[in-house]
């Protein structure tokens, strides 16, 4: 079994405490991203899942046994580079076999497990080439089928599509989406880009500042964010987050006024909310209505309009200067200066308090 | 373009440049010239006084059969040989190791240890020549070929490591970290991957140590007296002490001495070939 376990890791580079406290479960078989802003620590605690950086306090288990002091080749675990890391001076063939010649397999069996890596990934063609002779996807596939040769208990991903162009990004996240269903492995994927995290993960990890914002899967994130900054996170175009304050609370309705003099009525029911609370109020691009239709409304003025064909993306202000995104269909138009009216739905409105914890949330799944 | 390229200038800036530079690299090779035209130059005009006019006919065969005829030189350069081929396995085999560690390992002494190689390198030699004469005459080192080949291994090894390790310093380190993922001991990441990327250094190095060692006139003369240890350089000197004034076979013996570390560059220049670490890593 290869679940993997941290409890109260900590990295300390110096004086510099760069992970702060970590407790993460990721079962056995299952595809977990470590998402977040750059600097937030990701790569690092890939690493010291990997044995590379080592782990200043906390527990690290693999597959149930201590790992904490383990050097990284007795671990089990297999490790792909954003920059890919093949070695220049040897072919395909070579470079996927390399670290099972080093380890004294036989050499049949180095054959049986390249044969299988190379037909997984489609490399038969280029098992005689150099790495200098191969494109930039076809180098990440001979890093993903020097992993696979290993066998290992869990796959370890940093960044590794971060250097391909947007096209390949996008077929090369399918093949390893395959790899996963094919080889049905535990793998921990390192990126910043929330759109791989949302598409690729059974889990994500949402860390910022070296500490775990939230765990969870990706629609669960989505719907559902425990504060503002998994809410600006996950989803792009980012959520819309107005500074506003409640009215009042009566019954199980909050009253949240709105920026231009309106107010939306929220469910609120059981929350310990006072009347004049600052909070945030947040509502994703998608939730708005350029119709006009919804539980309440908002005026706002164009600003600049981005037709995409398949959308259309307007970027508004609000009566009090703050802004608003809209995202409406490939077929709406609107002339910069123009006032629109804005629908809000209740349903679909997120409300944070002062420091950024989650209150409510929209969650259009019930 | 910047330097404005030659073609483009103003006319004078491009008649001076055709004039000077022919100027300019006949003064540079006069030397090489005289020496050259010297070793062809038959011993009459030597002793009629015709230094520097043209030779009366062309002796180069009889001189340079004289210079290995009668005298040790073809001795003196089996022990250039003797000493310089050693030395550079052992420079830079050693400095390839050392290199290696301070590149890659991270513990406290790194840069001490680092900058003691390199310090080693800024004492003016001339102070330890005497030191390192009373050490090899106590250790029994003295006037013979291995004690010169410990010394220079000695002596270069410091900027040998300095070279090396700024060069391993310079390949990307994920090849290292995904061979130590893979299971692979240190020792063969050094043989397997490191040392084959090494190639153009150690043949850029070796031609460098070859070159040093082998026209090192000063501890030659410094650390052996007798002709048995005798390398080419010092050799030479005591050539022009058996003959006075037969500067047409001094002149032959050291075109003949300098020839090995101009036919070693050319060897070893297909080994210097750049960019051997393209395409190990993105960009």
């Amino acid at each position: 079994m290869a679940e993997v376990s941290l409890r109260n890791v900590k990295k300390q580079f110096g004086d510099t405490a760069v992970i702060k406290g970590v407790d993460l479960d990721v079962d056995d078989g299952q595809f977990c991203v470590f998402v977040g802003p750059s600097g937030c620590g990701k790569s690092t605690l890939l690493r010291m899942i990997a044995g590379l950086e080592e782990i200043t306090s906390g527990e690290l288990t693999i597959g149930g046994k201590d790992m904490t002091l383990v050097q990284p080749a007795d671990r089990g675990v297999a490790m792909v580079f954003q920059s890919y890391a093949l070695y220049p001076h040897m072919t395909v063939a070579q470079n996927i076999g390399f670290g099972l010649r080093m380890t004294g397999h036989p050499k049949d069996e180095i054959e049986r497990r390249t044969k299988i890596a190379s037909d997984m990934l489609q490399l038969n063609e280029l098992m005689k080439r150099k790495p200098s002779q191969l494109s930039g996807g076809q180098r990440q596939r001979v890093a993903i089928g020097r992993a696979i040769v290993r066998e290992p208990k869990v796959f370890l991903f940093d960044e590794p599509l971060s250097n391909l162009d947007a096209a390949l990004r996008v077929q090369m996240r399918i093949e390893i989406g395959k790899l996963h269903q094919d080889l049905k492995a535990t793998m921990i994927y390192v990126t910043h880009d929330q759109v791989e995290a949302m598409t690729m993960a059974d889990k994500i990890v949402v860390l910022n500042a070296g500490r775990i914002e939230q765990v969870g899967s990706p629609l669960e994130l989505y719907h559902r964010p425990a504060n503002l900054f998994v809410a600006g996170f996950i989803g792009s175009p980012k959520m819309n987050v107005i500074k506003t304050t409640v009215l009042a609370s009566n019954g199980g309705k909050l009253a949240v006024a709105l920026p231009g003099g309106g107010t939306i009525a929220l469910p609120g029911l059981g929350l310990a909310v006072s009347a004049n609370q600052p909070v945030t109020l947040g509502i994703r691009p998608e939730h708005l209505a350029v119709t006009g239709k919804g539980d309440a409304t908002v005026t706002v003025t164009l600003r600049l309009a981005e037709y995409l064909g398949s959308e259309t993306m307007f970027y508004t202000s609000l009566a009090d200067g703050g802004e608003l995104s809209v995202k409406a269909d490939g077929l709406a138009s609107g002339k910069p200066g123009a006032d629109m009216t804005i629908g809000i739905s209740a349903a679909a409105c997120h409300l944070f308090d002062a420091s950024g914890k989650a209150l409510i949330n929209g969650d259009l799944t019930k | 373009m910047f330097p404005m390229p030659v073609q483009k200038a103003a006319p004078w800036v491009r008649v001076g440049y055709q004039i000077l530079l022919p100027i300019a690299l006949i003064a540079w090779l006069l030397p090489l010239l005289g020496v050259a035209v010297t070793s062809i130059r038959p011993a009459g005009d030597l002793a009629a006084g015709n230094y520097f006019g043209v030779p009366s006919y062309f002796a180069g065969v009889e001189n340079y059969t004289a210079v290995f005829r009668d005298s040790p030189i073809g001795w003196y350069i089996l022990n250039s040989f003797k000493i310089t081929i050693p030395t550079v396995i052992g420079a830079v085999g050693i400095s390839c190791l050392s290199g290696f560690a301070l590149a890659t390992y991270k513990f406290k002494a790194n840069l001490w240890i680092f900058f003691l190689f390199v310090a080693g390198n800024f004492i003016p030699f001339q102070i330890l020549m005497v030191p390192v004469r009373d050490f090899s005459v106590r250790t029994g080192m003295y006037d013979s070929i291995y004690g010169l080949i410990l010394f220079h291994t000695a002596f270069q090894a410091g900027f040998c490591t300095l070279f090396m390790r700024n060069f391993i310093k310079g390949l990307p380190f994920a090849l290292i970290e995904s061979a130590r993922v893979d299971g692979v001991t240190e020792w063969k990441i050094f043989r397997h991957i490191v040392l084959p990327l090494m190639r153009p250094a150690i043949a850029a190095l070796s031609v460098l140590i070859f070159t040093f060692v082998w026209n090192d006139y000063f501890w030659a003369t410094v650390m052996v007296q007798g002709q048995h240890a005798m390398p080419v350089t010092a050799g030479l000197y005591s050539l022009n002490g058996q003959w006075v004034a037969a500067w047409h076979l001094v002149s032959a013996g050291s075109i003949v001495a300098a020839l090995p570390p101009v036919a070693m560059f050319f060897l070893m220049q297909k080994h210097f070939i750049a960019g051997l670490t393209l395409g190990a890593t993105k960009g």
